[in-house]
């Protein structure tokens, strides 16, 4: 119990109950003219979606609906909404203005306490209404939680298509919910691990060209792309460094691969590791000053933290119930408590959560296959690829970091080796 | 013609063996075999020393009728009769008399409360050694309890209330010694004693008795809101330092449960300060919409006119 005394004793202490979605009642945007109907719902549907998705919410049917919302500048009669158990309301207008462009208004309203929670306006071009969606689906989610959103965020995946044994892989991008799927490679070399730079503008990927697999950087505006460094063997697992100023990066020497990060300005490079291992996928930890990676140095591929400069590491992933277990694809979590990682043991894959000194071990899912787990912008969701084996192709997923609401991430086709971008509205002025 | 004898000895054997084994092996209804069960055949005389009582037997005779006394409202006769048991148990413990006397024994000191303790120690010492063994002492020692838990009651009032002075100064001035008196109140001792002893174990055993001390428990009411405002406390939040979060919340109440005015948010704490905020109003929300809180004892709202409370986070993962 916390808190001072009063004057009958201590502070009740209250503390939290199991976990229940927020029940919330979302009207339809109202069209601020008769044109303006079809982008209003297509907003108030985005905004559901992925507040449901984000299994924090209940979105609550509309044909529960009491009332209906004609006017978003007067208050609702709250009583209608409590009886449908709403905690939060949301009303919305979109208008489009004379000069063509779209106008996004919105409200939320605190149902029990008949108060408005915040309430802005957006302009922008009609074809981005679904990123305006976004935008306040996180307005909605950090006013509500406290937590910064993830929905104006995009995830760069390789997408796979044809047959088994010829699979092509392209590089492909997408808003988080799915939507908007471009491609960014043609399909005829084969690609892995997409990274996102810290500003979203570019990708680092490793690409098999005609030589030896090589890493490269794509600029998403400008659809350039060029080789990170010109070194002697192969170079994979690339990720940027947290100021978007240095990759860092395995490069195979014989039969070891060791970890390797280049300055993008002056174009040098530094070893960090220098055993007779296989280290690779590396990344950083938010404030940029350690290093995760997974090393088979023991025998059997671990997790390793040291310093971004280099120096001693320390294995942080020991198995509690299968001292064969192996770990790998450690990944830090953009608020720093915690590190994702692939876990491999009794046959199963898993995709778990531990903190950065190794403790508080925890799997969110397992299966067959399931790998490549990759964090949302706020830290709360991962995302990560599950392959089911034989004939079919791997798919992508995302759960809770609590290991709740697994969820499919729809793809046009197979999909693997997911990345997730920073979340967009807080990199624009990078 | 001649017919050979063996051959007429031959079939005379078959029809014989055939007629026997029809006879033998005949079909017979299946009567599936009984259990048999073992029976001792004991004489009336063992029967009577079987169900001849044992002095060390009664202990499990009277631990079920307390329970059955106490469920058919003895409770409420006990409280008239509680204040006359204190008698009773002073005469049962001689040596304590002296302490208690101070302030009640004083209403039957006088003259009566000695001879009768006099008595009693003569005339029932069989009586009291009987009930000790069927473990009689531990009600007693409830009722001691139940006396002085009850003996408070009326002192607050004292110090709160200065009408209710009165009424307790003229008991000892109307004292008087009569025999009469004293005979009806030892028939209600022995009346009383039983049901006493069992209204004392359910007693404890429950909460929410009309004649319960739980309801004069801020313990129990503070545990109950507790239980009841958290329904309805299900922030989303579940960070690893969730433990670092709380908010204080002062509601202020009205005597019918319900909210007297919006909960206020005295303070948050936490590494984010958005966090905690909407943490402290998600606890808000809570407050308002698990009410009413009928359940407060209306008596005792001074106690929780304003409630006080800290919101914590715990481990949902």
């Amino acid at each position: 119990m916390l808190g001072g005394g009063s004057a009958f004793g201590q502070r009740i202490g209250i503390p939290s109950n199991e976990f229940q979605p927020i029940p919330i009642a979302i009207t339809n945007f109202l069209p601020g003219t008769p044109s303006d109907g079809d982008v209003g719902n297509g907003v108030t549907q985005v905004i559901t979606n992925n507040l449901k998705r984000s299994g924090l919410f209940a979105p609550i049917d509309q044909a529960a609906f009491i009332e209906r919302i004609s006017n978003m500048d007067v208050a609702p009669q709250f009583q209608n909404w409590k009886t449908l158990n709403a905690q939060a309301l949301v009303t919305g207008r979109m208008t489009r203005q004379p000069d063509g462009r779209l106008k996004a208004e919105f409200r939320l309203w605190d149902v029990v306490s008949g108060q408005q929670l915040t309430g802005q306006q957006y302009f922008t071009s009609p074809e981005y209404w679904r990123r305006i969606a976004h935008i306040i689906s996180d307005q909605i989610y950090e006013r509500m939680t406290g937590e910064k959103g993830y929905f104006d965020s995009r995830v760069v995946f390789v997408d796979e298509s044809g047959p088994k044994e010829r699979r092509v892989k392209r590089l492909a991008m997408m808003d988080q919910d799915g939507a908007n799927v471009r491609y960014l490679t043609r399909g005829s070399d084969l690609v892995l691990t997409p990274r996102f730079s810290p500003n979203s503008q570019e990708i680092t990927y490793m690409e098999f060209g005609q030589g030896d697999p090589k890493v490269y950087l794509f600029n998403i505006e400008t659809g350039q792309r060029e080789i990170v460094g010109n070194f002697p063997g192969m170079t994979f697992a690339p990720r940027f460094s947290p100021d978007g100023q240095r990759v860092i990066m395995s490069l195979q020497q014989g039969g070891n691969s060791n970890l390797f990060v280049m300055d993008l300005r002056s174009r040098s490079t530094t070893r960090l590791t220098d055993t007779p291992a296989i280290d690779t996928s590396p990344s950083y930890s938010p404030d940029g000053t350690r290093i995760c990676f997974e090393s088979d140095r023991g025998g059997r591929s671990q997790i390793y933290v040291m310093a971004a400069g280099g120096g001693q590491a320390q294995r942080i992933s020991f198995s509690k119930d299968d001292t064969n277990a192996s770990y790998s694809t450690p990944v830090w979590s953009p608020k720093g408590d915690y590190i994702a990682f692939t876990r491999q043991g009794g046959g199963q894959f898993s995709i778990g959560v531990m903190k950065p000194d190794g403790s508080g071990e925890r799997l969110l899912t397992s299966g067959f296959h399931n790998e490549g787990p990759t964090f949302s912008p706020n830290g709360r969701v991962l995302m990560f690829f599950r392959d089911p084996g034989g004939n079919s192709g791997p798919s992508l997923f995302s759960v809770d970091i609590s290991g709740r609401n697994e969820l499919k991430v729809p793809t046009p086709g197979f999909a693997s080796d997911p990345a997730w971008s920073p979340l967009l509205s807080s990199t624009a002025g990078q | 013609m001649n017919v050979d004898k063996t051959l007429v000895a031959s079939i005379a054997l078959h029809v014989l063996v055939l007629g026997w084994g029809l006879v033998t092996f005949s079909s017979k209804a299946y009567i599936a075999p009984e259990e048999s069960l073992p029976i001792d055949i004991i004489s009336t005389d063992q029967l009577a020393k079987m169900m001849a009582g044992q002095k060390t037997g009664k202990k499990e005779e009277l631990k079920p009728k307390v329970e059955k006394i106490a469920e058919a409202k003895p409770e409420e006769d006990a409280v008239g009769k509680v204040t006359e048991k204190k008698e009773l148990i002073k005469t049962n413990s001689q040596p304590e008399p002296p302490p208690k006397p101070v302030e009640k024994p004083v209403e039957k000191k006088p003259e009566p409360p000695k001879p009768v303790a006099e008595a009693k120690p003569k005339e029932e010492p069989k009586p009291q050694e009987k009930k000790p063994d069927p473990a009689k002492e531990d009600p007693i020692a409830e009722l001691q309890k139940k006396l002085e838990t009850k003996k408070p009651p009326p002192k607050p009032v004292e110090q709160k209330v200065a009408a209710v002075q009165p009424q307790h100064q003229p008991k000892p001035k109307e004292r008087t010694f009569d025999p009469a008196q004293i005979q009806r109140d030892l028939d209600k001792r022995a009346a009383t004693r039983h049901e006493l002893a069992g209204s004392a174990l359910n007693a404890s055993a429950s909460l929410g008795t009309a004649t319960g001390t739980a309801a004069t428990n801020i313990a129990t009411w503070r545990g109950a809101f507790m239980t009841a405002v958290r329904r309805c406390f299900n922030p989303t939040y579940n960070g690893q330092d969730q433990d670092q979060y709380a908010a204080d919340i002062d509601i202020p109440m009205k005597i019918d449960g319900t909210l007297a005015s919006e909960p206020i948010i005295v303070e948050v704490r936490g590494p984010s300060r958005t966090i905690a905020q909407a943490i402290a109003e998600s606890a808000k929300r809570a407050i308002v919409q698990c009410q009413a809180y009928a359940f407060l004892p209306k008596q005792q709202y001074e106690s929780w006119k304003k409630i006080e409370t800290t919101f914590t986070l715990r481990d949902a993962l």
